[in-house]
């Protein structure tokens, strides 16, 4: 059924981000180019964003994953993000977190359903493959199968 | 005789160099070519080749004397060695009054006052999520604060850095607790640390608050206002920090720093003002990487660099113009989670790296900022380093004591020829503000971040603990959380709050609205409306959003 | 007879057209896909579509194309107009990979409703970036959405080409262009219905605006009557009357109805379509007569074109 010519699997995609009020972003800069070389379609947006605007912004662009960085302590309202999240029906995002997580702070965001944090000295492969295995099933829209 | 013995030597210096060719290449058949952080291929040997003592006066001169290499005093750190400049932060205005009285008891008299994030964004704290109020730094939002911040503390005898971007909000307080206090305002003295707009525009956006037009007219309104009327300020200090913790590699760093203190020079004398009188008064401050004498060439390359371009560029005689005055931090982005102890040596190399390199300010991180903001005991840690490398280790014995050495002189002479070429292709694109415009300073630095991030992921660069020599660690080492308490943060909002509703709101209006009036009128210096809307009762956030308003809060450029 | 296919195309454009964001992104990442279902849903909504005004915003880097956008989106809510913007991002040719869609994302309308926006990369598809994003403004126009604004990088072929979609296409310049003037005005001035010079606070901008009209005096005649305006999009200075302009260019055609929709995209539509299905086969068409006009060609005995003639008469026969 079909056509030759079409691709049938997109690329992933991805929303880097940065909630909260630190604006550092070398991290989330590299680790872009990076996701961009192998192959995924990243969104990009300045940091500061609003949760409700990541919200909408993740529907919109209908993004397998959400990629925040969080150097200050803004991963305090990721939490937040999760729940909002949820409530717009967008529990299949996977989300992950890269950047300065206390260890006492980590648990914080796996129970609130973060998937994966990365912290300092994580290689680009690993946070590439991490990302390409959790977007692995969504990354042909249900429909399709 | 004698001149047959010096052929003889030389000649012997010819075999010998030749030998010792042979035997490093047999010995080392597979020598890997090395690459400084700025593209400098270091050769396994410096020799008289390289660099000779018969290019001791253009090159080196003597200590406060040009081409400056070694230094911009005639004492340098043998007569005073360097601030120990720590930032302090975070909780209340009443926290951070309780750590700088430990402090000034224990002698400093050279502060700093590091914001709350919510100040940096040009918040007041009651219009962010209160989770991350003072979490970062102290929260500072009114005159209040300001006073609180310095209570019983006499602030006509501290240097304070004010980490405070433009619109400079927080010097107006100060300025303001100042007056209240009857103190003149001649004797308020200390740097506004975070005055370069375009360091923080290229490199994290972590202060950036107006459009870039507007920042280039309120930074050029707060150097006119502070050489008038706080004429021992120092309005400006030149961040190359940002730039290298934001990816540029040493080279860029300096070069970009530089070309932003031209573009800012030339922005005051298009303004009508004097470079004699306001250059002096110009202040550099940079990272320090763990690249050891890639870093101390910097330093010294910068330091020939700076003396050239005012000379040459601006035409001042004035030798107090021509020194390159600057304070350092050691680099966080070369700290690790991974056996974060090892941080402190590492702190160790940046921090000799600087002090070698002629600083004259320096700030130490503490071991675990990257793990989390760093608790009492590690910036006590990061202090006694500094005091080490000074009272035992005798590092400031002699004044720049690595000079005539054939790599360093040789690496600095690359370096600065490096940065010169950078400082060309900057003027080529219409200056820096323009180079920033167009996105092509963000492009370079992105550029280098992602050069040294894939460095160490293929392991070219070494990183002990991450990508070699890991061991499994217990997490013991680390240092508790410190937060400040929620119900403190409360407290202090609704103590905002009240100050709100109960200051004159008739005089915040009128402040505000010739703050407005000023924003729309070239020929009113806008600093000096923000200082009298500070004096009479607004809050920092209530400045910035008004400034928003009339004149652009403008868009991050970011460039991948 | 009724598929899986149909069956969840039905579902999608239901939800779409009831107004619902996530059917609506989740439409035109099929489209974007190419998947088998995307003909399905594009078929199923053009009896929706046809309402909306669209308008093309092109300009090279650093022109502030993005905060004068954010100034128009803000316009047009003043107007109480919602507003859905395709952002055109081009892949790497290499990784297939792509930065999005960062100009736009200033906070300003990140929560507002009746904002909704969309970055496409080209993904190397066949018609290039313009068949993806005529058929991403069908599903925005059908989904209702008053105002539907189309950004595009640069100055190249895709440009020209979303002309072929838009109704309005304006064409963003910074003062001092200079010699940049000259680089710009073969293709842009061809294409643009609205020039503005933005940034207009800054000097020169009266000169830029003075040379582009002078240009735009040595053009032919329906091409005299560009407007040039200028703006300053950090302040929004100028902007009221962009749009103003703006809407009366949409003048030009009628209003337009729901099932009646101008032909004007459509046709680009059906042309591109036609264009990629005669790719296609042309592709796929008899080895051995391909072989036979290569053969013929390399030896001097028929020209190209008479063998691209030969090709086509067989492949529609």
């Amino acid at each position: 059924m079909n056509h030759p010519q079409e691709p049938t699997a997109r690329p992933i995609k991805i929303l880097i981000t940065k909630i909260g009020l630190d604006g550092h972003d070398r991290g989330s800069r590299v680790v872009a180019a990076h996701l961009r070389d192998a192959g995924m379609e990243v969104v990009y947006t300045p940091p500061w964003q609003e949760i409700n605007a990541v919200v909408k912004l993740a529907l919109e662009e209908d993004v397998d994953v959400i990629g925040l960085s969080c150097l200050a302590t803004d991963h305090l309202l990721v939490p937040k993000l999760m729940q909002a999240l949820r409530d717009q029906g967008l529990a299949h995002i996977k989300v992950v977190v890269g950047g300065i997580v206390p260890d006492e702070d980590e648990a914080l965001l796996l129970d609130a359903g973060v998937s994966r944090v990365f912290h300092p000295g994580s290689s680009l492969d690993d946070i590439t493959q991490t990302i390409t295995d959790l977007a692995g099933p969504a990354a042909v829209p249900d429909e399709d199968r | 005789m004698a001149r047959k013995h010096a052929a003889a030597i030389e000649n012997s210096a010819t075999d010998a160099h030749a030998e010792w060719r042979r035997n490093y290449e047999r010995q080392l058949p597979n020598d890997k070519a090395i690459t400084n952080r700025s593209g400098i291929t270091i050769k396994p040997l410096y020799e008289p080749q390289d660099w000779s003592d018969a290019s001791y006066m253009s090159d080196l001169g003597y200590p406060g004397q040009p081409p400056m290499t070694r230094g911009i005093y005639a004492t340098m750190h043998r007569g005073r060695t360097w601030s120990q400049r720590q930032l302090i932060g975070l909780g209340t205005p009443q926290d951070y009054n309780q750590r700088l009285q430990r402090l000034i008891a224990a002698g400093t008299n050279a502060i700093s006052l590091i914001p709350c994030n919510s100040v940096y964004r040009g918040f007041d704290i009651d219009e962010v999520d209160p989770l991350l109020v003072g979490t970062c730094g102290t929260t500072v939002n009114t005159i209040e604060d300001m006073d609180v911040c310095f209570r019983d503390i006499d602030i006509g005898r501290i240097s304070t850095a004010m980490n405070d971007p433009l619109p400079f909000t927080l010097l107006a307080l100060l300025l303001g607790v100042a007056k209240r206090r009857g103190i003149p305002w001649d004797r308020i003295t200390g740097t506004s640390n975070q005055s370069d707009y375009i360091s923080h525009f290229v490199a994290n956006h972590m202060f950036f608050r107006l459009a870039l037009p507007a920042s280039r007219r309120v930074l050029v309104d707060h150097i006119a206002f502070c050489n008038e009327r706080v004429p021992n300020w120092n309005p400006l200090s030149v961040v190359g920090q940002h730039m290298q913790q934001a990816g540029a590699s040493p080279a860029q760093a300096m070069a970009f720093t530089l070309s932003t203190a031209i573009q800012y020079a030339e922005d005051c004398i298009d303004r009508g003002m004097d470079p004699e009188f306001f250059l002096p008064r110009f202040t550099f401050f940079f990272d320090i990487s763990i690249s050891f004498f890639e870093e101390i060439a910097k330093f010294r390359a910068g330091r020939r660099l700076w003396q050239k371009l005012v000379r040459q560029r601006f035409g001042v005689e004035d030798p107090k113009a021509w020194r390159f005055k600057f304070h350092a931090q050691t680099s966080g982005v070369d700290l690790t989670r991974q056996q974060p102890l090892n941080n402190i040596a590492r702190v160790t190399a940046q921090a000799m790296a600087g002090i070698f390199g002629g600083l004259q300010s320096l700030h130490t991180d503490a071991y675990d900022e990257v793990l989390s903001t760093p608790a009492e005991a590690a910036a006590q840690i990061a202090v006694s380093t500094q005091n080490i490398l000074r009272d035992e280790a005798h590092l400031t014995d002699v004044i720049d004591p690595l000079a005539g050495s054939y790599y360093l002189e040789t690496l600095t002479n690359q370096m600065e020829d490096k940065i010169e070429s950078l400082i060309s292709r900057i003027d080529a694109a219409g200056g820096m503000y323009k180079a920033v415009e167009q996105g092509m300073v963000q492009t370079l630095i992105g550029e280098s971040a992602r050069e040294f991030a894939n460095r160490v992921e293929t392991g070219e660069q070494i990183v002990v603990g991450v990508n070699a020599y890991r061991i499994d660690e217990d997490g013991s080492t680390r240092q508790p959380l410190e937060r400040p308490e929620p119900r403190r943060i409360q407290e202090q909002i609704d103590r905002l709050r009240l100050f709100k509703s109960e200051r004159d709101r008739r005089q915040v209006q009128s402040a505000l609205d010739q703050l407005a009036a000023a924003a729309n009128d070239t020929n009113v210096n806008i600093f000096g409306a923000v200082v009298d809307a500070a004096g009479a009762g607004a809050t920092h956030g209530e400045i910035v959003a008004c400034l928003r308003r009339e004149m652009g809060s403008g868009e991050p450029l970011i460039a991948i | 007879m009724s598929t899986a296919v149909d069956d969840a195309a039905a579902e999608l454009v239901e939800r779409l057209l009831g107004g619902q964001r996530a059917a609506l992104a989740r439409a035109i990442t099929h489209v974007e896909s190419g998947a088998a279902i995307a003909r399905r849903i594009l078929q199923a909504v053009q009896p929706g579509a046809g309402t909306a005004r669209v308008i093309g915003f092109t300009g090279a880097p650093g022109v502030g194309k993005s905060s004068l956008i954010n100034a128009v989106i803000r316009e047009f809510r003043s107007r109480s107009k919602t507003v859905a913007v395709a952002a055109v991002d081009p892949s790497s040719p290499i990784s297939g990979g792509a930065i999005l869609g960062d100009r736009l994302r200033m906070g300003e309308h990140g929560t507002d409703d009746g904002v909704f926006i969309r970055s496409i990369s080209s993904r190397g598809h066949l018609g290039g970036i313009s068949a993806t994003t005529a058929q991403v403004v069908d599903l925005m126009d059908a989904a209702g959405w008053n105002v539907v604004i189309i950004e595009t990088v640069g100055a190249g072929q895709s440009e020209v080409e979303i002309t072929q979609i838009a109704d309005v296409s304006v064409v963003v310049c910074a003062p001092g262009l200079g010699d940049d003037v000259q680089a710009i005005k073969a293709g842009i001035l061809e294409i643009a219905d609205v020039l503005v010079v933005n940034k207009a606070d800054q000097p020169m901008a009266d000169e830029t605006r003075k040379q582009l009209v002078a240009m735009l005096g040595l053009r032919r005649a329906e091409r005299r009557n560009v407007p040039v305006l200028t703006t300053v999009a950090t302040t929004g200075e100028g902007v009221d009357r962009l749009v103003s302009v703006v809407e009366q260019q949409c003048q030009r055609y009628p209003t337009p109805k729901r099932g009646q929709r101008p032909h004007k995209r459509l046709q680009t539509l059906i042309a591109q379509a036609a264009a990629r299905q005669l790719q296609e086969r042309l592709a796929t068409s008899n080895e051995a007569m391909i072989h036979d006009l290569c053969t013929r060609v390399s030896r001097g005995e028929l020209s190209i074109d008479s063998a691209a003639r030969t090709l086509l008469d067989a492949v529609l026969k």
